[in-house]
């Protein structure tokens, strides 16, 4: 199950708020090192965070199990403002295009070894479901070269929009993903669960656990 | 932005490409500029696979044909420096630091030395991993390669479109032979010829006659692309239709 909820909605529901700002502290901050979002406090929160956020969350038993956020880019957002030497002349900006940021699946919901989760692939068919329904048909990624060959594999159409460049011991390239009904099929068919992610509403408090 | 513009070109121009075989003059169109004029990507076969089905590892290859003959038929995938050195390292390298890299036996010293012989003197190689975790290994080389750092990196990506472009002309190409329906009754008959039974025996089991049970195992043969009731048997467990 994948709850899509806007920054507004998301601070009306505070243990949410807090796994989910917790989570991406302890992934980009610790795991990843991105020593600029270090607080005392343990929460990951940025400048972007901004009521025309949209925040994607997969919850499995009861605990925040994925996470990714939706940026529009008719606002400022990271390619324009932080990771400006990705992109080559103007990043692509308009209401059908959004940036994706944030990626992340919690340590214990990695279960694809050296390949995707099955969480991670929730967070794929939960951002195209979501974009086809509202008009949006193309997302900006900043992300490691590898996803390439990835996203290739899902059927969508890809662009670079800059050179891959290195930030500590990470390659970074942004890429301009395209999609369409078609990848929604490959997304699910190589999930092999053809019933739609994207749910309705809040999930349960956390830590309880659904009868389903 | 002239350089960069020409790097979406050719991006363009890969996932535009009809043929593994488009796909690989293409890039190599690109990379020749650097040196680089052989190419080969694929999965890494296990060590220890027969020579018989290493070829259906490979995804892109331009490697000189005997070259890729001698690789094969000598095993070199399991003393080649190069593919160890890239399940260890799992991130981009050049071929020469391969070998300064690791200590070389005897075999690996062979398998350099005769890419030598096939203008092979220098590449690099770098992998790729699949959304189901397989590693795939892209590997180019020539007789004098020459880059920089930065046109490493824009070699690298691109070749990564071209895996990818690769990977969908595969998929695709192996989704027009996936799409079998088997009847309920051809199902039924394979079952049975897989636990041994005669078209005879089949018939009296499911209470058709001796004709309509054959003529469900032909058609299910058919469709599988077997040439014979064991293979049909054995393809039929390999896809899952029956258990």
């Amino acid at each position: 199950m994948l709850f899509s909820l806007t920054t507004q909605e998301l601070m009306e529901r505070p243990d949410l708020w807090e796994a989910v700002h917790r989570l991406r502290y302890k992934i980009f901050v610790e795991e990843m090192g991105w020593d600029d979002l270090r607080r005392p406090d343990g929460l990951e929160l940025d400048q972007f965070d901004h009521d025309e956020a949209v925040h994607q969350i997969v919850i499995r038993g009861g605990e925040v199990a994925g996470y990714q956020r939706m940026l529009p880019t008719t606002r400022p957002h990271l390619l324009t403002e932080v990771l400006t030497d990705l992109s080559e002349g103007t990043p692509p900006s308009g209401p059908n295009i959004w940036e994706l940021t944030r990626y992340a699946v919690a340590p214990g919901f990695r279960d694809g070894r050296r390949g995707v989760s099955t969480v991670g692939t929730e967070l794929i068919a939960g951002f195209v479901e979501w974009g086809l329904k509202r008009g949006v048909d193309k997302v900006i990624i900043e992300f490691e070269p590898m996803w390439v060959l990835r996203a290739l594999q899902l059927h969508f159409l890809a662009t670079p929009l800059g050179y891959q460049r290195t930030y500590g011991n990470q390659q970074v390239v942004a890429t301009l993903l395209t999609f369409n009904e078609h990848t929604l099929d490959v997304v699910r068919s190589r999930r092999n669960h053809f019933a739609p992610v994207l749910a309705r509403g809040y999930p349960d408090m956390l830590g309880q656990r659904r009868a389903s | 932005m002239g350089q960069f513009d020409r790097t979406l070109e050719y991006i363009d121009q890969l996932q535009h490409a009809a043929t593994a075989a488009a796909v690989c003059e293409r890039l190599l169109g690109i990379t020749s500029d650097f040196g680089l004029t052989a190419l080969m990507a694929g999965t890494v076969p296990q060590p220890g696979t027969p020579a018989g089905q290493q070829k259906q590892h490979v995804l892109l290859c331009d490697w000189p044909g005997e070259w890729l003959e001698r690789y094969v038929a000598r095993n070199y995938v399991d003393h080649d420096p190069v593919v160890s050195h890239m399940k260890q390292l799992q991130a981009p390298f050049q071929w020469h630091e391969a070998s300064q890299g690791i200590r070389i036996d005897k075999s690996s010293g062979e398998v350099m030395g005769d890419a030598g012989a096939f203008k092979l003197r220098d590449g690099l190689a770098f992998p790729l991993i699949t959304l189901d975790g397989q590693i795939v290994m892209v590997s180019l080389g020539g007789e004098a390669v020459e880059l920089s750092a930065a046109e490493f990196g824009q070699v690298s990506l691109v070749s990564t479109y071209a895996v990818g472009r690769a990977m969908q002309l595969h998929t695709m190409a192996n989704r027009t032979i996936d799409h079998i329906v088997l009847t309920p009754r051809e199902r039924e008959c394979l079952q049975w010829a897989a636990v041994g039974k005669s078209e005879w025996e089949i018939s009296q089991i499911l209470g058709i006659s001796e004709h309509t049970s054959e003529k469900h195992l032909l058609n299910a043969k058919s469709k599988l692309g077997a040439v014979n009731r064991v293979q049909a048997v054995a393809e039929a467990i390999r896809r899952g239709y029956i258990s």
